[in-house]
Order: C-alpha cells, then structure tokens, then sequence
C-alpha cells in the first residue's frame, strides 16, 4: 500500500472511530428507562401501580431506545384518556407532549419502528436490506449466467437469454412481483405460506418474502445480465486471443480470465443496480411486507403523521451511502493490480 | 507420437478472405525444425493474418495447413473439407506458442502467475514444478526479480518478455512472433530482440513478422517478403537484403533502409 493511500485510510479510520465514541458516549450519557417512565405525573403513576394489582391493563407504556435517544409513551385507555410523551437525551429527560420536543419524540418512535428495532428480519429496514442483498446475489450470479447465454455462438442459447432478459425488463416489477405472490400459486394451487409451519405466526409474511425474493431476483438478473455483458464485451480481444494461444478451453477462458478481470469493471454498475433495487425494494408494500415503505405508510395511516415519511427518507439516504462506501472499498480491492 | 517428420510446418494455397478484401492469396511455406524465418513487408500484406491463421486465431478461407506432416486442416470456400479430430489438432496447437504486438499479459494476475497459468491448467502440470520452470524461464529473459509484480508495473520491454516466458512455460516447438517490437520503445526494442536472438540460438523454431530488418538479417535463416496478400520475395537475409529481385522488395526496404 502506498503512503498517501495510508493516510487517506487512516483518515477515514479515525473519523469513524471519533463518530463511534462520541456515539458510546452519548448512549452512556442517556436517561435509563426507569428515569423515563418515574417523570410520569401521579395521577398516571397510580393507574399504573393499579394494573399492576389488577388482570385488565389500562396502561400503555411504549420504551423505545435508539442508539443515543430513548422516547417513552404512556396512554391509557377507558374513561379517563391520559397521555404522556417523555424523551430523554444527555442525562436530561424532556417533556414530550408539545413543541419540538414532541416532534423530537415521534422522530425517535417512527425511526424505531421502520428500522425494525428488537424485531426479526420480516421487518422495517432489516427486510429492505436482507430482500435488497439477497436479490443483488442472486441477480448477479442468474445475470452471469444470462450474460454467457447472450453471447454465446450457440443461436440457441442467444436468443433464450435475449428473451429472458426483453420479458424481465419489459414489464413491471409490481406486476411480476404480482404474478410470482398471486398468479403462480392460484395456477399450481398453493399458498406461498405453506412452505413454513402452520403454527408460525409469521408464515405469511415469511411466504410472501420468499415471492418477493424470487421476483426481485428474477428481475435483477435481467439487468444484471446487461451489467455483465457489457463488463465482459469491455475486456480487450488479446486477452481472448492470448488465452487462446495458450491452449485454454472457452470455459477456461471465462472463469480464469475474462470474468475475473470483468468483475472490477462490474462493481460500479452493480453498486448502481444495488441502490436501485433498495429502492425498488418498497414495492413490497403491495403484498403486505413490512418494509420500511408500508411502515411509514402504515403509521401516516394510523396516526395521521405527514413527518413520518421524513425519517424514512433519511434512513433510505443512510443506507445508500453506507452500501456505496462499501462498494467503494470491494472496487478499490479489486482494483490493485491497475 | 513420431519424431519422423519432413516439415514441422507447411501450408499450401493458404488464402483468406474478409467479405471481398483478399487479405492471403495462395500462400505455401514449408518450415523445417529450427529454422528462423522473419516475415517483412509492407503494413496491410497479410502478415499477421498469416501467422494468426496458423495458430487458428483466424480461420482460414481455403487451403491446407500441414503440422508436422499431418493434414492439420483443410478449408475450401470457408467450409473445412477435412481435419484432425479436435484432441489431436488441440494437442498439436499447444506446440505453437505465440507472442502478441501488444504483448496480452493477463492484467489481473502476477509475472509468475502470468507464466504459469496455462501450463498448470491446460497441461494439468504440478504447480511446483511449473513454477520452478517459470522462475527458471524469467531468468532467461531477465526478470526473476518482478516474478510477483503485477504486469501493470513493468515497462512494455518487460511484458514482452513475460510474454516470451509465458509462451515458452508450454514447451512449444514453434514460436510466432506477431511484430513483438512495434509496439515499444525504441530504447527498449533491444531487450526483446536480445531474448529473441537467444532463443534462436538455443534451435528454437521461429516465425517472426518483424520491422527489425537489422534482427531479419543477423537472425534469420530465411527472409520472407510479403506485399498484397502474397509471398513476393523469399530467400536466404543476404539475397534478400543485398540483391532483392522483385521490385516491390526493393522498393520496401529503400523506403525502411533509408528511414
């Protein structure tokens, strides 16, 4: 590695390591949830030491911790309607009912719940990043495949793979996603859900990831294909030649020489593919996937909250530039014998 | 497979077509084990065509090409009337090792990488005792100590000369050379031609297509002159260099000589 690559690294080093502390530092620095939830006012406080003796809660209490904020909710139910809003920041806990605290407060509960806090993959921003990983992989590994079929001498194959990829990015994602989730079961008559236990509480929503990922990914090869075309079609004829000379098979060829030399080329576009498909990733909305698209549009639903679709871009933005700056670095290593 | 054989390589009526550009017309050479023959002529003869047509870089449009006596392949009207079975014409390729014009080392893969490719996975050979032919070869040619750089790094000289090595590293018993100096340096050309001589002396069998005519004369043991597709002038670097015969020979090397 040479020096001023060094210090470029290392640069980059400590001002993640100097984010990360102040970070620590910060979430050390916040009010704990028993602090939180003791501001309550006494007339709350009593309903609450009620249900604790009583079968039938009356008492709502919502704790969500992010990182470096925490933000409680009581509400109670029943005759006498109480809510009380509390965030807590910096070893200080402020009232959360009015004002930019309360804006402050709802930030911290929907950035929470469409990140998918506490909660396994079938939700918030864990389902877009795992559909939107997981359909990259796949979509690059069929685009190999599609990308050899088309430009392959064999007719066959050719105009297979040019087909394949005309239909897939010739119509809509939504409505492919429809056919996979809707069409394919009622024809072969199954439910997406019966590959999980019928005792599963999330089968559905386990089935119908299964549907999205195979759409997203059948579709993302289509493009993927073109990505890996044009990356090979990039590499210069001598190295074809060259192999050649050498007594190597076509196969031999690709997998040793062309393909390893047209992945570095790749990276860009499939990092640009990647983004597109994180974004992309919010059609799941239509079959009642709980990405961060129906999150935020379920809670502008429920609560009536136009904000909530501006953490919601943040957190899109967040991991747009996390994944480039990945991308980034799988270029760069690529990239070491250039 | 027998040792018994007139020519190592031999065409006859080779001819090639691009659409209706006749690139080759007619070509017959016949070339002994060891010779040293240098193609020259003017840019556009065909001569490229004709080397990457041997090693089946190109496909020929009519002709036969004879490797080792055997029919290797014979085309007519861009259809092969007859050929080896494909194990046999493939076995037969590897012993023609060729180097490029714009040397076509592979980028992504070291020097010794580089040499030892082919023979670990087409030969199949043992990495450990390629690698110890390879470092052997990149002594040959002067850059044992680049083994593990990256082609990126080294001056076009020095790719050439991989490039050489790579070639050699699959025991060819003929090597084509397709202009391996047009694309340098002047001051690095003599590197190259240094390894060349070497190698020619060392019985090596060669094609070259040269613009060296320096090299041609001091090396080879027959000048081939190409011009439109045909071998217009052939002979012994004295009787080409010193007496030529056709007057497009002449003309050719007043325009180079005098340059």
């Amino acid at each position: 590695m040479k020096k001023s690559e060094m210090k470029k690294h290392s640069g980059q080093i400590i001002t993640a390591i100097v984010i990360i502390v102040i970070c620590i530092i910060l979430g050390l620095l916040k009010p704990g949830r028993e602090t939180l939830l003791s501001m309550t006012s006494p007339e709350m406080q009593k309903m609450i030491d009620a249900d604790a003796s009583s079968t039938r809660k009356r008492v709502t209490v919502t704790y969500n911790s992010l990182f470096i904020i925490n933000y409680a909710s009581l509400s109670t139910s029943g005759a006498n309607v109480m809510s009380e809003r509390y965030v807590g920041f910096l070893g200080k806990v402020y009232q959360a009912d009015e004002g930019v605290m309360k804006v402050v407060g709802q930030m911290v509960n929907y950035t929470y719940r469409m990140l998918g806090v506490g909660e396994n993959l079938m939700h918030g921003a864990k389902l877009t990043i795992t559909l939107t990983t997981l359909t990259v992989l796949f979509g690059v590994l069929l685009g190999t495949l599609l990308a050899l079929g088309k430009i392959s001498k064999k007719k066959i194959l050719s105009k297979l793979s040019g087909a394949y990829i005309f239909f897939f990015r010739g119509t809509p994602l939504l409505i492919q996603i429809f056919v996979v989730y809707f069409t394919v079961p009622g024809i072969f008559g199954f439910a997406w859900r019966d590959l999980f236990n019928v005792n599963d509480a999330e089968a559905v929503y386990k089935g119908a990831f299964i549907a999205a990922l195979i759409a997203f990914a059948l579709n993302s090869g289509a493009y993927c294909a073109e990505i890996v075309r044009s990356a090979i079609q990039s590499i210069d004829k001598g190295q074809f030649e060259a192999a050649k000379a050498l007594g190597m098979s076509y196969g031999q060829t690709m997998t040793r020489i062309i393909i390893p030399q047209s992945i570095r080329r790749m990276i860009p576009n499939v990092s640009n593919e990647f983004i597109m498909v994180l974004k992309d990733a919010s059609l799941v909305f239509a079959i009642s996937l709980m990405d961060i698209t129906t999150v935020s549009k379920n809670i502008m639903t429920s609560e009536g909250s136009y904000l909530v679709f501006i953490p919601a871009l943040v957190i899109y933005l967040v991991i747009t530039a996390f994944f480039g700056f990945i991308f980034d670095k799988i270029e760069k290593k690529f990239s070491v014998y250039e | 497979m027998s040792d018994q054989y007139e020519y190592i390589l031999k065409t006859e009526h080779v001819s090639k077509r691009f659409g209706t550009l006749e690139v080759l017309k007619d070509i017959n050479l016949s070339v002994k084990k060891g010779e040293v023959i240098c193609i020259i002529g003017p840019s556009g003869a065909g001569k490229s065509t004709f080397l990457r047509s041997l090693n089946q870089l190109e496909k020929i449009t009519s002709g036969k090409i004879f490797i080792r006596d055997e029919l290797f392949l014979h085309r007519e009207n861009d259809h092969t009337v007859d050929k080896l079975p494909r194990e046999k014409q493939q076995e037969l390729l590897l012993e023609m090792g060729m180097v490029f014009q714009r040397f076509n080392l592979f980028p992504h893969k070291t020097v010794l990488q580089n040499v030892c490719e082919a023979p670990i996975i087409v030969k199949k050979e043992k990495k450990e005792d390629v690698e110890k032919r390879a470092k052997e070869l990149l002594d040959r040619v002067g850059l044992s100590e680049k083994a593990d750089e990256y082609p990126s790094r080294l001056s076009g000289g020095q790719q050439q000369r991989v490039a050489i090595a790579r070639a050699l590293a699959m025991n060819p018993e003929i090597m084509l050379f397709d202009e391996p100096t047009s694309a340098l340096d002047p001051e690095l050309v003599g590197d190259v031609l240094k390894v060349m001589k070497e190698l020619a002396e060392s019985g090596m069998t060669m094609l070259c297509v040269t613009h060296e005519m320096g090299f041609a004369r001091e090396v080879a043991d027959r000048v081939l002159f190409m011009a439109d597709g045909i071998i217009a002038e052939e002979g012994t670097p004295e009787e080409i260099f010193t007496s030529p015969k056709a007057e497009r020979t002449k003309n050719f090397l007043n325009a180079v000589l005098e340059a």
